[in-house]
C-alpha cells in the first residue's frame, strides 16, 4: 500500500523533472562532453571524422604558452581589483543611499542605470575616451590637470589597455553590487541598529559589529557570483582591446575565442575553456572552504 | 492562496520548458544527420532538375552592393527557372564565425562569398568542394580571370573557389594638403614618399603626412611590397631569408623612421583616429586604401578633394597587396549542382559589370580595358598588374599575427627592424614545418 503509493508518486515526479533535464541535457551537459572530446583532438569542424586525436597536446600547448599565461594574469589581476572595488564602493554607496536621504530614489536608479545599458555601447564611449587622439581622458590629464606632458597611447600599451576595461566593468558593476547590498542591509533589524546606538556604540562599532557582521550571507554571495563574473571576462576585454597589442591583453575566454573563431583551431580553444573550468574548480573549492560559517553560528 | 500561486507558477514554468524542449529536440536530432551530408546531396543531384532548389549566398557586400546584387539575382533566376537565390548579407567582422558556426552545426549555405585569405583555411578543413574537374565550367572560367586572384583559390593543387572580385590598395591624398603644402605632384618613390610624409605633417596643427590602419599585415603591405620585401619563398617552404632580407627590413624601417619623426601618425598601434575619418577631417595628408573609399567619402565626407595615385616605386617599381574576395560552394550544400550554376554566373561578363558599376572590381580579364567601367577603375587596375597575393596558406593568420607582432615591436622600440623580422621569420619556419 505504501509502497504503490510512493511510486504513484514518483512518476509525476519525474514527468516534472523531465524537461528540466532534457533542457539541461541538451544544452549543457551534452556540449561540456563534446568540447571535452574536442580538447583531445586536432579538430576538424566541417569533418569531425577526420579529426586526429593528439592526447594532452592542445593543453600542454596552452600551459607553455606566454600568451595563455599573460590570459590568466590578465585575467586574475581584473578579477582581483573589479571585485575589490565593486564591492568596497557597492557596500559604501548602499550604507549612504540606506539612509533617508533627500532624492534617495534618483540616486538608486541612477547607481543602477549603467548596468543596464549596452557593454556594447559603453565598451566603444570608453575606447572613445582613452583614444590616444583627442581622447577626453588625456585632454583632461593634458590640458586641464597639466599631469602629463604628451598624449598617452593608451590602447598600445599592453598595461595601461587595461585600465579602461577596468573601469568600465567597475562602473558597469558597481551598482549591481550596492542593490544586493542594499536588499542585505534592509534585511538587518533596525532595532538592533537602534540598541546599539542607545548602548553608545558609534557609526563605525555599528556598521563593524553589526552590519558586517549580519550581512556575511551577502557578502559571500557577491563574492562568489563576482569573482565567477571576473573569471569568465570577455565583453570588455573583446570590444576594447581586442588582445591588442600583441595578443597580451586578452582574457582567458577572449583567447579561447580566438583560438576558436579566429584560428579555427577549436581543440585549442576547447583545450583553454577546459583549463578555466579547472581553474574555476578548484577556485570554488577553496572559495566554499574558506566562507563556510564558522562552525560556533 | 500561496501554494496555488507557485502551483500557477510550476506549470508556466513546465509549459515553458516543454515548448523549449520540442523546439530543441529536432535541432539536436538534425545536426547530426547533416554531417552524413555527402549520402544526401547524391541523393539530391540525382534528383529531376526540374523540381524547385534554393541556393543559399552568404556574403558581406555593402549597401549598394546588396542593392545590385538584387538586380543579379533577378537576371539569373529568370535565366534559370526552378532556381531560387536566397542571400544573406553579414558584417565583416562576425562572418568567419557565422560560416564556422554552420559548418561545425552542419546547416550550410550553399554557396559564399569569403575573403581571398580564408579559402586555404577552410578548404584545409574539407569545408569547401573541390571545383576543377567538378564544375562543368571551370575550366573556361578559369582560364579568362586574372592569375594572381585566382591563385588565392589554390590549396594542395586543386582550386576550391573562384575569384568573384578583386582589389588592392593605392595611395590616397588630400589635395588641398598637397596644394597648401607646395607639392604638385602625389610622390612617384619612396624617397618623395618620405619627404612628402614629413613636410605635410605640422606638429602644432596635430596633422601628418601619411597614416596607417594598424599593424596587420594588409595595412604596411603596398609599401612593404613595393620596397622588394617578401615573406616566404615561391615554393612556402621557408621565411627566413625573404621575410627578414634587407628588403624586408629596409621597408619596416622606412616606417618606423616615419613613426619616429612625428611623420606618420600614431594611429596604427590603436586608440587613435581612423585613417578615414582623419583624411576625411583634414588630418591625414596621405593614407593607402582601396575602391571602397570613393564610397565612404561620397557618403561621409562629401566635400573632401582627394585622388588616387599609384603606390610610390622602390627600386623595382610600385606594387601593392591583392585583396578581394572568392565565391565558394560548400562541401555540406545538397544542391551542388545548382549552386555551380549561380556561380558559374557570378562569374559572368554580365554579372561582373553589373557589380562593377557599384565599385566592385571585376576579375574578368578582358574587362579590364572597358570603356563603360567607372573612371577611378583605371588606377587600380593598372596597380593589380604588379600588385602581389598575400601568402596562400591555411596558416596564414599565424604568419600574420607574428609579422604584425614584429611591426608593434619595431614601433615601439623594443627590438630593431632585423631583431624583430629575424625573429618573425623563426616563428613562421615553425609554423611551416607543421
Amino acid at each position: 500500500m505504501r509502497n504503490s503509493k510512493a511510486r504513484n508518486q514518483i512518476i509525476p515526479a519525474v514527468i516534472f523533472l523531465l524537461p528540466g533535464f532534457v533542457l539541461l541535457g541538451v544544452f549543457f551537459i551534452g556540449p561540456l562532453l563534446y568540447s571535452f572530446r574536442i580538447s583531445f583532438f586536432d579538430w576538424n569542424f566541417a569533418h569531425p571524422d577526420r579529426s586526429v586525436f593528439v592526447g594532452f597536446t592542445n593543453y600542454l600547448t596552452q600551459l607553455k604558452s606566454q600568451i595563455f599565461h599573460r590570459a590568466v594574469l590578465n585575467t586574475a589581476v581584473y578579477t582581483v581589483i573589479t571585485v575589490a572595488i565593486k564591492m568596497t564602493l557597492g557596500f559604501a554607496i548602499a550604507v549612504i543611499l540606506n539612509q533617508s536621504l533627500r532624492g534617495r530614489t534618483f540616486f538608486r536608479v541612477a547607481y543602477y542605470l549603467p548596468v543596464i545599458t549596452s557593454w556594447v555601447i559603453v565598451s566603444l564611449l570608453f575606447t572613445y575616451m582613452f583614444s590616444g587622439m583627442g581622447g577626453l581622458v588625456n585632454y583632461f590629464l593634458k590640458d586641464v590637470l597639466h599631469a602629463i606632458s604628451k598624449n598617452i597611447m593608451w590602447l598600445a600599451d599592453d598595461i595601461l589597455a587595461l585600465v579602461p576595461v577596468v573601469l568600465v566593468d567597475i562602473w558597469k558593476g558597481v551598482g549591481w553590487a550596492t542593490v544586493i547590498f542594499l536588499a542585505g542591509l534592509q534585511g538587518i533589524p533596525s532595532e538592533l541598529l537602534e540598541a546599539a546606538q542607545v548602548d553608545g556604540a558609534n557609526r563605525w562599532q555599528r556598521l563593524m559589529k553589526i552590519m558586517l557582521p549580519m550581512m556575511r550571507g551577502t557578502l559571500v554571495f557577491l563574492l562568489v557570483v563576482l569573482v565567477l563574473g571576473g573569471l569568465n571576462a570577455y565583453v570588455p576585454f573583446q570590444l576594447i582591446t581586442r588582445g591588442a597589442p600583441q595578443d597580451l591583453t586578452h582574457s582567458i575566454l577572449t583567447l579561447m575565442y580566438r583560438a576558436t573563431f579566429s584560428r579555427m583551431d577549436f581543440g585549442n580553444g576547447a583545450a583553454i575553456s577546459y583549463l578555466l573550468t579547472i581553474f574555476v574548480f578548484v577556485l570554488s573549492l577553496v572559495q566554499l572552504k574558506l566562507l563556510r560559517k564558522p562552525a560556533g553560528e | 492562496m500561496k501554494g496555488r500561486l507557485s502551483l500557477v507558477f510550476l506549470s508556466v514554468l513546465i509549459i515553458m520548458s516543454l515548448i523549449l524542449g520540442a523546439c530543441a529536440a529536432p535541432a539536436a536530432t538534425e545536426a547530426p544527420a547533416a554531417t552524413e551530408a555527402p549520402a544526401a546531396t547524391e541523393a539530391a543531384t540525382e534528383a529531376p532538375a526540374a523540381e524547385p532548389v534554393t541556393i543559399k549566398y552568404w556574403h558581406t557586400m555593402s549597401d549598394p552592393e546588396t542593392a545590385k546584387l538584387d538586380e543579379v539575382i533577378a537576371a539569373f533566376e529568370a535565366a534559370n527557372p526552378g532556381i531560387t537565390v536566397e542571400p544573406s548579407r553579414y558584417a565583416w567582422g562576425d562572418f568567419k564565425t557565422a560560416l564556422l558556426t554552420s559548418i561545425a552545426g552542419g546547416d550550410v549555405p550553399d554557396t559564399a562569398r569569403m575573403d581571398i585569405a580564408w579559402v586555404s583555411e577552410f578548404a584545409s578543413q574539407g569545408a569547401l568542394m573541390q571545383l576543377d574537374g567538378a564544375m562543368p565550367d571551370f575550366d573556361a572560367i578559369a582560364a579568362s580571370v586574372f592569375p594572381g586572384p585566382l591563385s588565392t583559390n589554390k590549396w594542395d593543387g586543386h582550386y576550391y573557389g573562384l575569384p568573384q572580385n578583386t582589389n588592392t590598395q593605392v595611395l590616397v591624398y588630400n589635395k588641398a594638403s598637397f596644394e597648401a603644402a607646395g607639392i604638385a605632384n602625389p610622390p612617384a618613390t619612396i624617397e618623395d614618399f618620405v619627404a612628402d610624409a614629413c613636410a605635410l605633417t605640422d606638429a602644432a596643427s596635430g596633422t601628418y603626412g601619411y597614416a596607417q590602419g594598424g599593424t596587420y599585415f594588409w595595412a604596411p603591405a603596398p609599401l612593404f611590397y613595393a620596397m622588394g620585401g617578401k615573406i616566404v619563398d615561391e615554393g612556402i617552404t621557408t621565411a627566413t631569408g625573404y621575410v627578414n632580407s634587407a628588403e624586408s627590413v629596409a621597408a619596416f624601417s622606412m616606417m618606423k623612421d616615419l613613426y619616429d619623426k612625428g611623420c606618420m601618425s600614431p594611429n596604427l598601434l590603436g586608440g587613435g583616429i581612423a585613417t578615414d575619418a582623419g583624411q576625411g577631417t583634414g588630418i591625414y595628408a596621405m593614407i593607402i586604401d582601396g575602391p571602397w573609399m570613393v564610397d565612404i567619402y561620397k557618403a561621409n565626407y562629401p566635400e573632401l578633394d582627394y585622388a588616387f595615385a599609384p603606390i610610390p616605386a622602390g627600386a623595382n617599381g610600385t606594387s601593392s597587396v591583392v585583396g578581394g574576395e572568392d565565391v565558394v560552394i560548400l562541401d555540406g550544400s545538397a544542391n551542388k549542382e545548382a549552386a555551380a550554376k549561380w556561380v558559374a554566373y557570378l562569374m559572368s561578363v554580365d554579372a561582373q559589370k553589373a557589380l562593377a558599376q557599384v565599385g566592385v572590381v571585376p576579375t574578368i580579364a578582358s574587362l579590364a580595358g572597358e570603356a563603360d567601367m567607372p573612371a577611378y577603375f583605371a588606377v587600380f587596375m593598372e596597380q593589380l598588374k604588379t600588385a602581389q597575393a598575400r601568402v596562400p596558406s591555411p596558416k596564414w593568420s599565424d604568419m600574420d599575427t607574428a609579422i604584425n607582432n614584429a611591426y608593434q615591436r619595431i614601433l615601439n622600440g623594443d627590438q630593431t627592424a632585423q631583431e624583430a623580422l629575424d625573429q618573425a621569420a623563426t616563428e613562421i619556419d615553425a609554423l611551416l614545418a607543421q
